[in-house]
C-alpha cells in the first residue's frame, strides 16, 4: 500500500512540467504588475484585470487571424484597444468609492467575458481557438514560432538544453524577461515625482486634491497602464496556450492576482515576482502530492492547501513577502 | 527660504492694493432639508490675517469646502483675486495659488515627511506621465529644486530630522506642522486654515502664529482660518467674520466684533430670539450638533 502522503519523486525530473508552470508564473506575473499598480500605488481596488486580458488577448487574436494585421502591428494597437478600454471603464467606474469600483469592475469583466462567449463569429463562442485557425493561412502564433526557434537554436540548443521538454523554454525566458523588464520599470516609474501623486492619491484622494493634483487623472492613468499590463498578459496566454478561450478569464483568474499581491506583499513590484512564482509552485506542484484520493479530491486539497498557506501569511506576515509593515500598518 | 519670492511669478502685493483676495458673496449650500450655508458674505483682504468665527454648526468648514471646491455651492459668487473660481474643481483652485488644510488631519502617513513636502512642490514636469518620459532630466533638476526648498520649510518647523521618517509616526501636534509647512510648499498667495490650533500645544501654537505672521510681512500671503480659541483670534487677526447659522453675521475688526452684542447671541443663542438666548444657550455649548437643526423650517 501507498503511504498515506507521499510526494512522487516525478517532479523532479518533469522539466517540461515545471517550465509550464514558469510560464504560468510569468504570465500572471504581468498580469498582477497591473493590480500592485492599482491596489498597492494608486488605491483603487481592480477586480476587472481578467477582462482587460480578455481584450488584450482576443483583440491581438481578431487583429492577426480576422483582419490579417502582422503580429507585430497588430500587438500594438492590441494595447491601444486595451488601455482605450481601461480609460472608458474608469471614466465612470473610477468616481465610485472603494467597494463599489470593485464590483463595477468585476461586472465589467463579466460582461466582457460573455459577450465574447456569445460572440460565435468574431471569437469562436465557447469553443474559442481562434487563434489556431488555419483560414487564409494566417495562424495568431506564426510569428512567435519563428521568433521561439531562433532563440532555441541559437540559445538553448547551445546550452545543451534540447528536445520536446524543451520546445516552451522561449516562450518561459521571453515572458520572465517581460516581467522583470516591466517590474524594473514600473518601480522606477513609481518612485517619481508622477509615482509619488500617484501615492498620494493613495493615501488621501483629498489631500492630494489640495495640493493641486488632478486626482481622478492619476486614478485613470493608473487604470489604464494597468487595462495595458493586463493585455500583455492575455497575448502571453494565447502564445502558452496556442488557443484562446473565454474560461481562461473567469474571475477567479483576478483573485488568483489579488492572491499574489497578497503573498508577495503590497507596494512591491519585486514582491509581485515572489507571489507569483509562490502561488504557482505550490498550485501546481501539489497535483504531485501521491494520496489515496480521486483526481477531484486532489484539485480540491490543493486549493485547501493554498488557502493555508494564506491563512498563515496572513496571520504571521500580514505584509506578505516584499511589503513593507509601515505602510500597511500607517495607512488608513 | 527668500528665493520663495524671487521664484513665483505674481509679486505679492501690498494689501489693499487691487481689492480684496478673496470675495465671497451671498453663497448658499444645502444638504438635503438643511441649510448649512445661508447667505456668506464677506471679503478677506490682500496680505491679511482674517479669523473666521463661530458656534459649531455655523458653516464655517462648509464654506472653507465650498471656497476651495470641495463642495459645489448652490448659489453665489466667489471671486478670488478678482476672478471667479465659483464651482472649480478642488486641483484648479490650489493650483492658483489658494491652498487649505484640514480640521482633520491629512497626513499622507504611509509616506515619509520629505514625501509629503515634496509632493506640495509645484511645476514638477515628473508630474506629468509624457514628460516625466521625455524630459527626464527637466523631472529631476525640478526635484533637487523641490527637496531643497521642502528641506527649508521642515528646517522651519523644525521638522528636519524627521524628513525620512513616516508621516503616520509623527505626533499630532507634529502633523498639524507637517500638514502647514506642506501648504506652503507650493509658494501659496491664499492659505485657508481650518483649525490650525486645534490639538497643538500652546508653544508649538505660537510658533505657527509666528510663521503665519512672517509669511505675511515677507511674501505678502493672505491667510483666512477657522478658530475657537478666542485668544489667539482677538490677538493674532486683522480681520474677523462671524458666522452664525450658515450666515455671516458680522465683519470687522476684533475690537469690534467683541463689542457686538450679535457676536454674544450667535454663540449664546445660537441665532434663537433673544428672549430664549440664555436657556438654548446652555443647551448649544453642551451639544454642538444641534446647532445645526435650526427653526425647524
Amino acid at each position: 500500500m501507498s503511504p498515506l502522503l507521499a510526494i512522487s519523486t516525478d517532479f523532479l525530473t518533469a522539466s517540461g512540467f515545471w517550465i509550464g508552470v514558469g510560464i504560468l508564473a510569468g504570465v500572471y506575473g504581468i498580469f498582477t504588475l497591473g493590480l500592485q499598480l492599482n491596489v498597492g500605488y494608486t488605491g483603487i481596488l481592480n477586480f476587472g484585470q481578467a477582462g482587460f486580458m480578455a481584450i488584450g488577448a482576443y483583440s491581438a487574436v481578431i487583429l492577426v487571424v480576422s483582419v490579417g494585421l502582422p503580429f507585430l502591428l497588430a500587438l500594438p494597437i492590441s494595447m491601444l484597444i486595451t488601455m482605450t478600454v481601461g480609460l472608458l471603464v474608469g471614466l465612470p467606474a473610477l468616481r465610485l468609492r472603494a467597494d463599489y469600483l470593485a464590483i463595477a469592475t468585476i461586472a465589467f469583466a463579466e460582461v466582457v467575458r460573455i459577450t465574447i462567449q456569445n460572440s460565435d463569429s468574431l471569437t469562436g463562442g465557447n469553443q474559442g481557438t481562434i487563434s489556431l485557425e488555419l483560414d487564409n493561412n494566417r495562424i495568431f502564433s506564426q510569428a512567435w514560432f519563428d521568433v521561439s526557434d531562433w532563440i532555441s537554436l541559437n540559445v538553448f540548443d547551445q546550452i545543451g538544453l534540447t528536445g520536446p521538454d524543451y520546445i516552451n523554454l522561449p516562450l518561459l525566458a521571453v515572458a520572465w524577461l517581460t516581467l522583470i523588464v516591466l517590474a524594473f520599470g514600473l518601480s522606477r516609474l513609481v518612485r517619481s515625482p508622477w509615482g509619488r501623486v500617484l501615492r498620494a492619491v493613495r493615501e488621501d484622494e483629498d489631500a492630494a486634491r489640495a495640493l493641486g493634483k488632478n486626482a481622478f487623472s492619476y486614478k485613470l492613468q493608473s487604470l489604464a497602464i494597468a487595462a495595458g499590463l493586463g493585455g500583455i498578459a492575455g497575448w502571453f496566454l494565447v502564445l502558452n496556450l496556442q488557443s484562446v478561450n473565454q474560461t481562461s478569464f473567469e474571475p477567479i483568474f483576478t483573485f488568483f492576482g489579488y492572491l499574489i499581491l497578497v503573498l508577495g506583499g503590497l507596494a512591491s513590484f519585486a514582491g509581485v515576482l515572489v507571489g507569483t512564482i509562490v502561488l504557482w509552485t505550490v498550485l501546481e506542484g501539489l497535483r504531485f502530492l501521491d494520496l489515496p484520493l480521486d483526481g477531484g479530491q486532489v484539485a480540491a486539497l490543493r486549493f485547501i492547501i493554498v488557502g493555508l498557506v494564506l491563512i498563515l501569511l496572513v496571520a504571521f506576515r500580514p505584509q506578505g513577502a516584499l511589503g513593507k509593515k509601515e505602510e500597511m500598518v500607517l495607512s488608513d | 527660504m527668500t528665493e520663495a519670492v524671487a521664484t513665483h511669478s505674481p509679486a505679492p502685493t501690498a494689501p489693499g492694493d487691487r481689492g480684496p483676495m478673496l470675495e465671497v458673496e451671498a453663497v448658499h449650500k444645502h444638504f438635503g432639508g438643511i441649510q448649512a450655508v445661508r447667505g456668506a458674505s464677506f471679503a478677506v483682504k490682500r496680505g491679511s490675517i482674517t479669523a473666521l468665527i463661530g458656534p459649531n454648526g455655523a458653516g464655517k468648514t462648509t464654506l472653507f469646502n465650498i471656497v476651495t471646491g470641495f463642495y459645489r455651492p448652490d448659489s453665489g459668487r466667489i471671486l478670488y483675486d478678482g476672478s471667479s473660481i465659483y464651482g472649480q474643481r478642488p486641483y484648479r483652485i490650489a493650483r492658483r495659488g489658494m491652498v487649505r488644510t484640514f480640521q482633520i488631519t491629512k497626513a499622507l502617513a504611509a509616506m515619509t515627511v520629505i514625501d509629503n513636502m515634496m509632493l506640495a512642490g509645484a511645476g514638477q514636469p515628473g508630474e506629468h506621465l509624457l514628460t516625466l518620459l521625455a524630459r527626464p532630466l527637466a523631472s529631476r533638476r525640478r526635484e533637487s529644486e523641490v527637496r531643497e526648498r521642502a528641506m527649508g520649510l521642515l528646517a522651519t518647523f523644525n521638522l528636519e530630522r524627521k524628513a525620512d521618517d513616516y508621516a503616520g509616526t509623527l505626533s499630532g501636534g507634529q502633523r498639524k506642522l507637517l500638514e502647514l509647512a506642506r501648504a506652503l510648499m507650493p509658494e501659496p498667495r491664499m492659505v485657508l486654515l481650518d483649525e490650525p490650533m486645534a490639538g497643538i500645544n500652546p508653544t508649538l501654537g505660537r510658533r505657527l502664529l509666528q510663521h503665519m505672521e512672517e509669511l505675511r510681512e515677507r511674501d505678502g500671503v493672505t491667510f483666512l482660518f477657522v478658530e475657537h480659541d478666542m485668544d489667539v483670534v482677538m490677538n493674532h487677526s486683522d480681520e474677523v467674520v462671524v458666522m452664525g447659522q450658515g450666515e455671516t453675521i458680522l465683519v470687522g475688526t476684533p475690537d469690534e466684533v467683541r463689542a457686538d452684542e450679535r457676536v454674544i447671541d450667535a454663540y449664546l443663542g445660537g441665532g434663537a430670539p433673544a428672549e430664549s438666548g440664555e436657556e438654548t444657550g446652555r443647551l448649544a455649548e453642551g451639544s454642538p450638533p444641534q446647532e445645526n437643526k435650526p427653526d425647524a423650517r
